[in-house]
């Protein structure tokens, strides 16, 4: 049996993933009108924040007015924000209704091969991984939870203490080292597609 | 006449709640913690359809279906399986079901806490791949697809604007003010809160509110629901305490009472529903609904709610993990405990409840050892626990305000103490308790239960104005009027105008004989009150006192003034005909009875007012039927019993007479009147042997009354007793030797022998 969560990246660990290029012909998913997406980072970016969800995980929809602060705040700085849907059963019409339901303004991806999942190492939604735009080519600085608010399935902090997500975005844009997650990802675990 | 005044007018209930399974659960439940005794062994290879299915079906369905509490549905194998990872941590760590008392402190009869050996059987599926089995093994899912889980209810009331949650952020508490709109009283059996939104809600308390007096606290934007985590409303000037619990969970929406322990809504009452919401992470619109069931059966017994508490000491410093608040509560009755709800915040870890019984037995109410307001509710118990006069109640609670406490809404942890911010905390246990073996004419066991829950609580803050009125008011029910009075003027050192003490001071006063004293205080209340409704109860009383007097000239200006300041008061237009009716200006009282009907159509004195005015006039279906609505309006009245009674036997309904007498009776047991009334009827009837008993108790009751022997022995006559009427008639001789009935009577006998 899987793991609902898997333990935070070590401090300052750098997860290249060779060979992936944003103009290369890799492909990511497919956007929302079935379109194949192969470039996660536009010229101006520099950094890219995967959010992975599900459209029926409670935990991760409370976040996404989390996220649109998020992006609010790093979007224009050069943060590019995918929520990134890796569950077989979030069709493009499921996604598109959750995102007009719940006022997602960010990109949107269905990861139909998990190929995203695989590269961020996610288990969980939600759960998300940073991103630096680096030589045409994107290196993980960070991965795991957003904050600290839930401590475990049933244990929930009344607000977060300690932004981790936030402090990743921030230190990736400022070319500084990227602290790991202080906790595991709390959430609904992703449906592998079965190899 | 009088209105009723003994009362708690600033009640400390804030939260009232009943949790009664919904039949739905009855009909599902089966694994509780008590299965745990008799271990029976997994099976090795458990499958959905044949082993787990019908677990999760009891235990989370209840929740877990589409329009349920639940985030996601669990109806079918695919639902289970997509959500097993999360079903194997959450019943393991027992954060669901959600069940906070631990087993073995408390026999609850709500109990969802699983089985250990549901529990393994879920685990075992779990990692053995999750297996579904032969689906035509599987129990049939449960059914959700009616809002009203009894029906279509008698009355549903709606929040005026709907609510917007914002998306995201902390968790909110909200109040929304639902008034009651009929013109008529109503016993309520049943209550079912529907959120709308049953997903953003964790839990909902219902709060009456008597006097509208949270309305008040917000004229201008009541409509729109209040902020705010704890409530205290003013219950008014009668003595009625919360008693019910009223609380809704996902899985319990309706609440039913015991068909003896209907809850009544008055006019000017309203509902309020205390609301603790969670965002989803987009906007929600919470449109909720009360539907209520009405029943025509008063109810016949009482409980009330007690609170032990220990706000007063809540001063926890920062970092300390095991700071420890004791209350105790020692009973003056013995009453059955019915249910808790112990409550804190965030702060509160471990949460114990218990009583030790004269003979040094303890019975454990309830422990939670890992307290947690998001999963909070009122427990009630399988069996009621039987306290014996003179047991303890006693609470004990633990809070953790380090930085280890992952609900410490504080971080770093800072100084936390009692408030009604979620930020703030809070240490109650509230103890359900139905009086028992009372005894039939004693003093009511809730009064005596309030003066030693007032007590107490005066222990823990001397001078506090609320302890103080409250007591005095339960004193004042008791009709221990000098204490009563000793105590108000406690009340009023500390609050010198205060229109509402001046009020019930003054109705002590009238309690103890000294009305003009009680004149004086109400007037005085009128001039402090100003407008309001504390200048209505002030100048209704005041007339009252008056005509009660027979002061008829002060009376009528009084009520005249009365119904000009407070044209909307009923009572005061009853009070007005009253006047007018001992004044003998019967067609002007007979106006105002109706002016009173007019506002409130089940305004009891008015009723009555009206019934006996067209009693002496001689129309007696009217007085008949004013008198039987007064009688359903009232049913302890004995004076409405009495009226009715008279008119019956004018109409020649003997039967009907016999059973209004009799209610009277029941009502004034010591009133000999009554039993000559009685004994006159039954007379009527034929019942001489009943007749007789009855003179004979009113006899009893008044042994000094010469006209009670001789009709006695008239009665003694009639069965051809001679020897026993000629010695009622000489009784009746010795007490007015100059009785004429009497002497006629007795030389009837003579000449008859």
């Amino acid at each position: 049996m899987r793991l609902p969560y898997h333990c935070a990246i070590l401090l300052g660990l750098i997860v290249s993933w060779a060979g992936l290029r944003a103009e290369a012909a890799v492909t990511f998913g497919v956007d929302l009108k079935g379109h194949p997406v192969s470039r996660l980072a536009e010229a101006s970016d520099r950094v890219v924040v995967l959010i992975f969800a599900a459209s029926d995980c409670p935990i991760a929809n409370r976040y996404i007015p989390v996220i649109d602060q998020l992006h609010t705040e790093f979007g224009s700085k050069g943060a590019h924000f995918w929520w990134v849907f890796p569950n077989p059963d979030d069709t493009a019409a499921i996604v598109l209704k959750h995102n007009h339901d719940f006022s997602i303004h960010e990109d949107s991806l269905l990861d139909t091969k998990q190929t995203l999942v695989r590269m961020a190492h996610a288990r969980i939604t939600p759960e998300a991984a940073v991103f630096v735009v680096r030589a045409g080519g994107l290196s993980e600085v960070y991965h795991g939870r957003i904050d600290d608010r839930y401590i475990s399935l049933g244990q929930e902090r009344p607000r977060p203490q300690r932004d981790d997500l936030e402090q990743a975005i921030a230190a990736a844009l400022a070319g500084k080292a990227v602290q790991g997650p202080g906790g595991p990802a709390v959430g609904c675990s992703i449906e592998f597609l079965q190899p | 006449m009088m209105r009723r005044r003994i009362a708690c007018a600033v009640p400390l209930c804030a939260v009232a709640v009943v949790l009664v399974s919904s039949g739905r659960d009855s009909v599902l439940a089966g694994s509780g913690a008590t299965q745990a005794s008799h271990v029976v062994k997994p099976v090795a290879s458990p499958t959905w359809s044949h082993d787990v299915a019908p677990i999760v079906y009891a235990h989370c369905s209840t929740c877990h279906h589409p329009g349920g509490g639940g985030p996601f549905s669990l109806l079918s194998y695919g639902e289970a399986r997509r959500w097993a990872p999360q079903i194997a941590i959450v019943t393991k760590s027992r954060f669901m079901p959600p069940w906070l008392p631990e087993p073995g402190y408390g026999d609850f009869a709500d109990d969802r806490r699983l089985s250990d050996h549901d529990l393994e059987m879920i685990q075992t599926w779990i990692r053995k791949g999750m297996p579904e089995g032969n689906p035509a093994e599987a129990p049939a899912a449960p059914h959700y697809d009616s809002v009203w889980l009894l029906g279509k209810p008698d009355l549903i009331l709606k929040v005026q604007h709907p609510y917007v949650l914002r998306a995201g952020g902390s968790d909110v508490f909200r109040n929304f003010i639902l008034p009651y709109p009929l013109k008529q009283a109503h016993y309520i059996r049943a209550i079912q809160i529907v959120p709308g939104t049953p997903q953003i809600v964790h839990h909902a308390n219902v709060i009456i509110d008597r006097t509208e007096s949270l309305r008040h606290q917000h004229p201008n934007d009541w409509e729109y629901g209040v902020p705010g985590m704890e409530l205290v409303v003013d219950s008014g000037n009668r003595f009625d305490p919360d008693s019910h619990f009223l609380f809704w969970k996902a899985d319990t929406p309706v609440l039913t009472e015991p068909a003896d322990m209907a809850w009544r809504l008055d006019p000017g009452n309203d509902l309020i529903l205390n609301m603790h919401l969670k965002p989803s992470g987009k906007p929600e619109t919470l449109d909720a609904q009360v539907g209520l069931y009405f029943t025509d059966e008063a109810p016949t017994k009482h409980p009330m709610l007690l609170q032990l508490d220990r706000d007063d000491v809540l001063d926890i410093p920062a970092g300390d993990a095991h700071f420890v608040v004791e209350d105790s509560l020692k009973l003056p009755v013995d009453v059955d405990v019915l249910g808790v709800y112990p409550h804190a915040h965030y702060l509160g870890h471990d949460l114990e409840g218990w009583a030790i019984l004269p003979s040094g037995e303890k019975k454990w109410l309830v422990w939670i050892k890992n307290w947690d307001i998001d999963r909070q509710s009122v427990y009630r118990y399988k069996e009621p626990i039987y306290l014996p006069k003179g047991s303890v109640l006693h609470m004990k609670y633990t809070y953790d305000n380090s930085a280890d406490n992952v609900h410490n809404p504080n971080s770093p942890p800072i100084r936390v103490k009692a408030g009604n911010r979620s930020v703030d905390e809070m240490s109650h246990l509230w103890v359900q308790v139905l009086p028992v073996h009372v005894a039939p004419h004693g003093p009511d066991p809730r009064l005596l239960l309030e003066v030693a829950w007032m007590k107490n609580r005066l222990t823990k803050l001397p001078g506090d104005r609320i302890g103080l009125y409250n007591l005095a008011a339960a004193y004042a029910g008791l009709g221990e009027y000098g204490e009563a009075i000793a105590t108000y003027e406690q009340v009023l050192h500390l609050a010198p105008n205060d229109p509402g003490t001046l009020i019930a001071l003054g109705a002590a006063m009238e309690g103890a004989g000294k009305w003009q004293e009680a004149e004086e205080m109400y007037r005085k209340a009128v001039g402090a009150a100003g407008g309001g409704r504390e200048r209505c109860d002030a100048g209704f009383d005041l007339g009252a006192v008056e005509l009660h007097h027979d002061d008829l000239t002060h009376a009528e200006a009084d009520f005249k003034a009365q119904v000009e300041a407070c044209p909307g008061d009923a009572s005061g237009h009853a009070g007005l005909g009253d006047a007018y009716a001992s004044e003998g200006r019967l067609d002007a009282a007979e106006a105002e009875f109706h002016a009173s009907l007019g506002i409130d159509a089940e305004n009891e004195a008015a009723l009555l007012g009206l019934g006996e005015l067209e009693e002496n006039a001689g129309h007696l279906d009217d007085a008949m039927q004013h008198l039987s609505e007064a009688s359903r309006v009232q049913p302890d009245s004995a004076e409405v019993h009495e009226q009715l009674a008279r008119a019956y036997a004018q109409n020649g309904e003997l039967g009907k007479a016999l059973t209004e007498l009799r209610a009277t009776a029941a009502l004034k047991p010591e009133d000999p009147t009554i039993h000559s009334a009685l004994a006159q009827v039954l007379t009527a009837t034929g019942d001489v042997d009943g007749a007789i008993a009855e003179q004979r108790t009113a006899l009893k009751l008044m042994e000094n009354d010469p006209d009670g022997w001789n009709n006695l022995g008239v009665l003694e006559a009639k069965l051809g007793r001679n020897a026993a009427a000629r010695a009622d008639f000489e009784h009746a001789l010795r007490l007015q030797p100059e009785h004429a009935q009497a002497k006629a009577n007795l030389a009837r006998l003579g000449a008859e022998r």
